[in-house]
């Protein structure tokens, strides 16, 4: 059961106020169309699927309802900062 | 005041008597008596069977550790089966049976297989029966009523049970001298206190002790420190109380139970309840447990803990014993010679391993003239349902040889004590490894992972000076770094007279004087049977990790987890592999500390409040018409109308003809609704969906198909312009929530610049669906103000209007193929407009109808279901709807490019197409497989599935949607569909539109 | 056909219902009868109101025309008399009236507003609930992970305003200033609230009131 920091509310809420939204900072290619399948395919389906410090998208479902990204160890499930969504994060890893 | 004197009781202890019955049989105990204590007090000896020798089994211990004493208490509904004696408070007409000895402790049916021990040795599940597979179902009955795991009540739970939300700055967890100090010290500063305690009172050890603390006796010192928090206000104080789990971000679950102690009688209140705490800073006090000697027949009833035996002595009033012997390998033990010695009772002798012990306390035990045997062993206990003998050796320093005569000593009680275990179960349970420390020969917590800190005991300090004073500090520093206070505390905290001790000895294995493989059983896992041997012989077998050896011989995998076993038996592990216990390592625990009832875990969450039940406006029209209800997410929909007599398939074929040939009413106020007011509006809506909204104006609807990113059809629904830079969105009723966050999702996180906003409108309107030939004469009559002719008034039109005195909005849109208007009202008045429709309707013999006719109109038509004929892997295409998607729009909506990657595009692509059986009263089974030859044999080459299959009354015969390989070009095929009971259907493949093929009747 | 227009609140058919079956008779003394009473507030308006929070003549536009100011604070709400306006995120609230007009809220909201806004009518779809009582934080507790103590201790006995989850639906709780509080929670939802309040409420007495 996380405690995740919610920067619109600036409160510390409880994991089920929340639904996980993946993977953050993916942009989605401008033209889709001047993609090849195995570029459209990397975008689609492909994850950095990090193993200690990742960047991901949370919705504050049953709060705020606006996403936002937090920098999680997906090791130790600590969450390091929690960001507005539009911004970087301050805390990157190697493989990040 | 106890009439009845029980024969163990000591006369300085009374109190109020209470009638109880264990194993059938009237015992009285007195106020204050757990069940455990009051056994003792009346000579039970044997208070159950082992698992898998049914070796009889006497009280061991004194709290969580308890592995004997597993109970079930009560009877009939409110059973609970598996808890320990030593943790069950008396009360007036307790029933408690033993879980363990079938069919009576006292007759040894499974003897024979007790006597003939090593037929069952480790893994012995698996070696003996795991094969033939067929009759382990038949093994298994045996072994578990043999074996006793207790019995699941077999009726509901009459009690109710309870979940709170806690939040504070401390929970300190265990009310020993560690944690009370650290509770105070905490409290002290202002920050929020929870200090929660398993037993029902707090003290903990110091409940047992004879110790003076700031010159006053130990009971007086703990009643005044109890006090003190109890007149805080920042504090609640938890007993009898807990904590059985700690998770991610300092969440930790605490079991309170708040009537068993008064019988199950009373549970009109709740009975337990499960607080959830989020505690910013933990204290972990949670103490030791007494670390028992693993030697010959250890398990005999009337072998206990040293600490227990104190215990059972100091606090209850309860000398379960004549003659003790004590054997230890410390000096802390030497206080229960002591305690007896002062019970008036005689101590046989002191066995202590060391050969040169002098501290203190020896000196004081001599004094008394008790005999110390140093350098000694008790290598074997001797007895059948209760101790008789000890027999004592001489053994060499390290512990490990008999190097002398063996001698016996007469006695029915022997105290045993291998020094302490600190429980380091809820620091293992955040994932901190425990670390192994020679010098207090146990296991310390480990790396904190969390905001927590242990104290005392449970960190393996076990003077009682040294666990007040880090008790002290711990509360400190929790409330500083929570924000509270300055993290000091008074030093010294408390002065405690104190015995010097000298240093224990690590006896992990009591040599014997035959090997291990061949002397009578050393026990490690009591509840398990578990013996040093058994281990040696898993490592003979090749295991090595002690993961493996714990569930190959099952040590710790009990009700008590491994508390008393798991040290002795990781030692004897890693002497039999010849590594250090360091290397070794010890399992990891996990939660639940303690069993915990599933009761409590489910709180109030059951019956009626299991789930949510969502109901629209008109649910009690439904319910007073006798309608029968269809589970839709948590909708509850009309399914179909029963009239008197009628089945299922008569009502609907009712309810669908009076839709085709006059008019039919339905409750649509489920469907998802989305309100959407921005400039980007348009443009945003058109990114989402496959066709384009550039163009919408208002007043006009427009059906769109949405797909994810991979070209998967997501939902799909009518969307209509409702004026500039304003529109409304229908979702189907299961994607309403998962649509509207896939809005913000986009909006959010992709075009932040895109002006738009979203407001769930789902609850905020009801809708009644008015369709068939007839709809528009009813219309007519509830709404004067909208001009309803076909020219006015077009198919995918919507209007705004009053009907039946309401404001509405009208949405021709039609899911049944037939002239439909929805009408859309503010909820409060959705039963108000149901009813006048219906009075508006009568003259037309308006119908309900519900959601299986509505199925079975929508299939007539061809109209898909998302969900039902789609599953997260069709296309646009695929469903035969290309026609939706807008080849020409200039931004690549979402979805599409995945539209022309190389498997969308591939020939044998499961289509959609419609089924017609040969016979037309066959109905194909939703799911139904479908193949091209009949007679292949099995494996059968699976070409498709049935997605929805139906009877048509309007057609008279079945009708069926399927998914089929290159459906689109396989129209007029035979297809065939073999079914479980044998049976083969065949059928035609045909246009999935059925009915009214030009859509001519939703035009009129 | 308008003189026999009915309407019907959310919470209709449990206005009356009670349930003390378990709660000891000692809780019941003089003018308290029950430890948690909850009176629906039927039949209010309920508006959605998107926009700007950065755009000051956003704020001071929707200030003039409710005549009360818009809460920008996380988790705080604005009242006067019966008008109040939660904050439920960073470019939204919910503007409760109770007794009030829906539509001519809105029409004035329209009026004064201009720009990128959304003003959606939602009084269908919710209603308003008073839990007060010596039970009242408790059962928040047992149906809210969300920790209402925090706003004791931060002293903001008024003023405090949360969308959270409520037992297994969601609930807009705020506090008044007597110590009660008022929940916002969704009409499909409300049988359940009810139902759940009841029996959490039971060990302490609980009724439902019309208001």
């Amino acid at each position: 059961m996380l405690l995740i920091h919610c920067p619109h509310c600036q409160e510390h809420r409880d994991e089920e106020e929340f639904s996980y939204g993946g993977e953050a900072h993916i942009v989605r290619p401008l033209e889709p169309d001047a993609l090849n399948d195995q570029e459209w395919g990397d975008y689609l389906f492909f994850r950095t699927n990090s193993r200690g410090i990742h960047h991901e998208m949370w919705y504050h479902a049953v709060g705020c309802r606006r996403y936002f990204n937090a920098t999680r160890n997906t090791v130790t499930y600590e969450i390091l900062e929690t960001y507005k969504t539009g911004t970087q994060p301050t805390i990157t890893g190697a493989n990040s | 005041m106890s009439q009845f004197r029980s024969i163990n009781r000591l006369p300085t202890h009374t109190g109020a008597a209470i009638d109880f019955t264990f194993n059938g049989k009237a015992y009285q105990g007195i106020a204050g008596d757990t069940l455990a204590s009051a056994l003792l007090a009346n000579g039970v000896d044997v208070v159950g069977r082992s698992f898998k020798y049914a070796r009889p089994r006497g009280i061991f211990g004194h709290g969580a550790e308890e592995p004997n004493g597993i109970i079930q208490l009560g009877s009939g509904a409110g059973t609970i089966p598996n808890l320990k004696a030593t943790q069950v408070e008396l009360y007036q007409g307790l029933e408690a049976s033993s879980v363990n000895g079938w069919p009576s402790v006292n007759v040894d049916v499974m003897g024979i297989v007790g006597a003939l021990g090593r037929l069952m040795p480790p893994g012995f599940y698996y070696k003996t029966f795991m094969y033939p597979k067929k009759l382990w179902m038949t093994y298994e009955h045996f072994i578990r009523k043999a074996a006793g795991l207790g019995a699941t009540p077999v009726e509901a739970d009459p009690d109710s049970y309870d979940r709170l939300n806690q939040h504070c700055d401390v929970l300190v967890v265990g009310a020993g001298p560690a944690g009370l100090l650290a509770a105070r010290e905490a409290a002290r500063t202002g920050a929020r206190v929870i200090i929660a305690d398993e037993q029902s009172e707090f003290g903990g050890s110091l409940l047992a002790s004879k110790q003076s603390i700031d010159g006053i006796k130990a009971a007086h010192w703990l009643a005044s420190l109890v006090a003190e928090l109890k007149a805080y206000s920042n504090v609640q104080l938890l007993p009898r109380s807990t904590v059985f789990g700690y998770y991610d971000h300092n969440f930790l679950t605490v079991l309170e139970r708040r009537t068993d102690h008064l019988g199950l009688t009373s549970a009109h209140q709740v009975r337990q309840r499960v607080h959830r705490v989020r505690a910013a800073q933990v204290v972990l006090a949670t103490g030791a447990f007494e670390r028992p000697l693993v030697f010959a027949h250890n398990d005999i009833p009337g072998v206990m803990l040293a600490s227990s035996v104190s215990t059972y002595v100091n606090r209850y009033g309860v000398a379960p014993g004549n003659k003790l012997v004590l054997f230890t390998t410390n000096d802390n033990a030497y206080q229960t010679a002591l305690d007896w010695h002062q019970t008036g009772r005689d101590v046989v002798a002191v066995i202590d391993s060391r050969s040169n012990p002098s501290g203190d306390i020896v000196a004081a035990i001599k004094a008394q003239g008790i005999d110390v045997i140093a350098g000694h062993g008790l290598i074997e206990a001797q007895g059948n349902k209760r101790v008789k003998r000890a027999l004592i050796a001489p053994i060499n320093a390290a512990g490990t040889e008999v190097t002398g005569a063996v001698r016996t000593l007469n006695c029915d009680l022997i105290a045993c004590s291998g020094g302490w275990s600190p429980a380091v179960h809820l620091s293992s349970h955040t994932g901190a490894k425990p670390v192994w420390d020679e010098s207090i020969v146990g296991f310390r917590p480990g790396e904190s992972k969390q905001q927590e800190r242990s104290a005392g005991a449970c960190r393996g300090t076990f003077d009682l000076a040294g666990c007040l004073a880090e008790g002290a500090n711990a509360g400190a520093e929790a409330a500083k770094l929570s924000g509270y206070g300055e993290g000091n505390t008074q030093f010294p905290v408390c002065a405690v007279e104190e015995y010097k001790e000298q240093p224990q000895q690590a006896l992990f294995l009591v040599p014997h004087t035959k090997s291990t493989s061949r002397a009578p059983s050393q026990f490690v896992d009591f509840q398990l049977d578990v013996s040093a041997s058994a281990i040696e012989l898993a490592v003979r077998e090749g295991f090595e990790s002690v993961e493996h050896v714990k569930r190959y011989t099952a040590l710790g995998f009990g009700t008590d987890q491994g508390k008393l076993g798991n040290i002795n038996g990781m030692a004897i592990l890693a002497n039999a592999l010849d590594q250090s216990i360091a290397e070794t390592g010890t399992t990891i625990f996990r939660p639940s500390y303690t069993p915990t009832t599933f009761g409590a875990i489910a709180g109030r969450d059951v019956n009626n409040l299991f789930d949510p039940e969502r109901y629209t406006a008109m649910h009690r029209w439904h319910l007073d018409q006798g309608a029968e209800f269809e589970n839709v997410g948590q909708w509850k929909r009309p399914w179909y109308f029963p009239q008197s007599g009628e089945s299922m398939q008569d009502a609907v074929n009712r309810e669908g003809l009076a839709v085709r040939n006059s008019v039919g009413i339905l409750d649509a106020t489920t469907l998802g609704k989305i309100d959407i007011q921005g400039p980007d509006a348009a443009e945003f809506i058109t990114r989402m969906y496959t066709n384009s909204y550039l163009k919408l104006a208002p007043g006009k609807c427009r059906y769109g198909v949405m797909l994810k990113e991979d070209g998967m059809i997501f939902d799909d629904g009518v969307c209509a312009c409702l004026g500039e830079n304003h529109y409304l969105m229908f979702t189907t009723t299961g994607g309403a929530a998962g649509v509207l966050a896939w809005l913000e999702l986009w909006q959010q996180t992709e075009w932040p610049e895109l002006k738009v906003y979203f407001t769930s409108v789902t609850d905020h309107w009801t809708t009644a669906t008015v369709t068939g030939p007839n709809a528009r004469k009813v219309m007519a009559k509830v709404c004067s103000d909208i001009d309803l002719s076909n020219e006015a008034f077009s198919f995918m039109d919507w209007r705004d209007g009053t009907v039946a005195g309401i404001v509405a909005r009208i949405f021709r849109i039609s899911f049944t193929g037939e002239l439909s208007y929805e009408v859309n009202v503010p909820a409060h008045y959705g039963r108000h407009i149901w009813e006048a429709l219906i009075a508006a309707g009568e003259e037309f013999n308006i119908t309900p109808y519900g959601t299986e006719t509505m199925h079975v109109l929508r299939a007539e038509k061809g109209f898909i279901i998302v969900g039902q004929d789609t599953d997260g892997s069709m296309t646009p295409a695929d469903m035969n709807m290309d026609w939706v998607v807008g080849k020409k729009k200039t931004f690549s909506f979402i979805g599409k490019r995945s539209l022309q990657r190389s498997d969308m595009l591939r020939e044998n692509r499961k289509q959609l197409v419609g089924l017609k059986t040969l016979q037309a009263k066959d109905v194909l089974p939703e799911g139904a497989q479908v193949v091209f030859d009949a007679k292949q044999t099995i494996p059968m080459s699976m070409q498709g599935h049935v997605t929805s299959s139906y009877y048509s009354s309007s057609l008279g015969h079945s009708i069926a949607l399927a998914v089929v390989k290159g459906g689109h070009s396989r129209l007029g095929q035979i297809v065939h569909c073999p079914l479980a009971d044998g049976r083969t259907i065949a059928a035609e493949i045909v246009s999935s539109v059925f009915y009214d093929p030009k859509g001519e009747r939703h035009h009129v | 056909m308008s003189n026999s227009i009915k309407l019907e609140s959310p919470l209709q058919y449990f206005h009356g219902s009670i349930n003390k079956s378990s709660a000891p008779d000692s809780l019941f003394n003089g003018q308290i009868d029950c430890g948690l009473v909850i009176k629906e507030a039927p039949l209010s308006a309920h508006l959605n109101l998107r926009g700007d929070a950065d755009d000051s003549s956003f704020c001071s536009a929707v200030a003039a025309a409710l005549n009360l100011s818009l809460p920008l604070v996380p988790g705080t709400f604005q009242r006067d008399g019966n008008t109040s306006i939660y904050w439920l995120g960073p470019s939204e609230w919910l503007v409760v009236d109770v007794g009030g007009d829906a539509a001519a809220i809105e029409a004035t909201l329209r009026k004064s507003l201009k720009g990128h806004i959304s003003i959606v009518d939602v009084s269908g779809g919710q209603t308003c609930i008073n839990l007060r009582g010596v039970a009242a934080e408790t059962v928040l507790k047992k149906s809210s992970i969300y920790d209402f103590e925090d706003w004791d201790a931060a002293k903001a006995t008024s003023g405090r305003v949360v969308q959270t989850t409520f037992a297994k639906a969601s609930a807009v709780v705020s506090n008044r200033s007597d110590g009660s509080y008022d929940l916002v929670i969704r009409r499909s939802f409300a049988d359940y609230v009810a139902q759940w309040l009841l029996d959490a409420g039971g060990e302490f007495g609980c009724r439902i009131e019309k208001g």
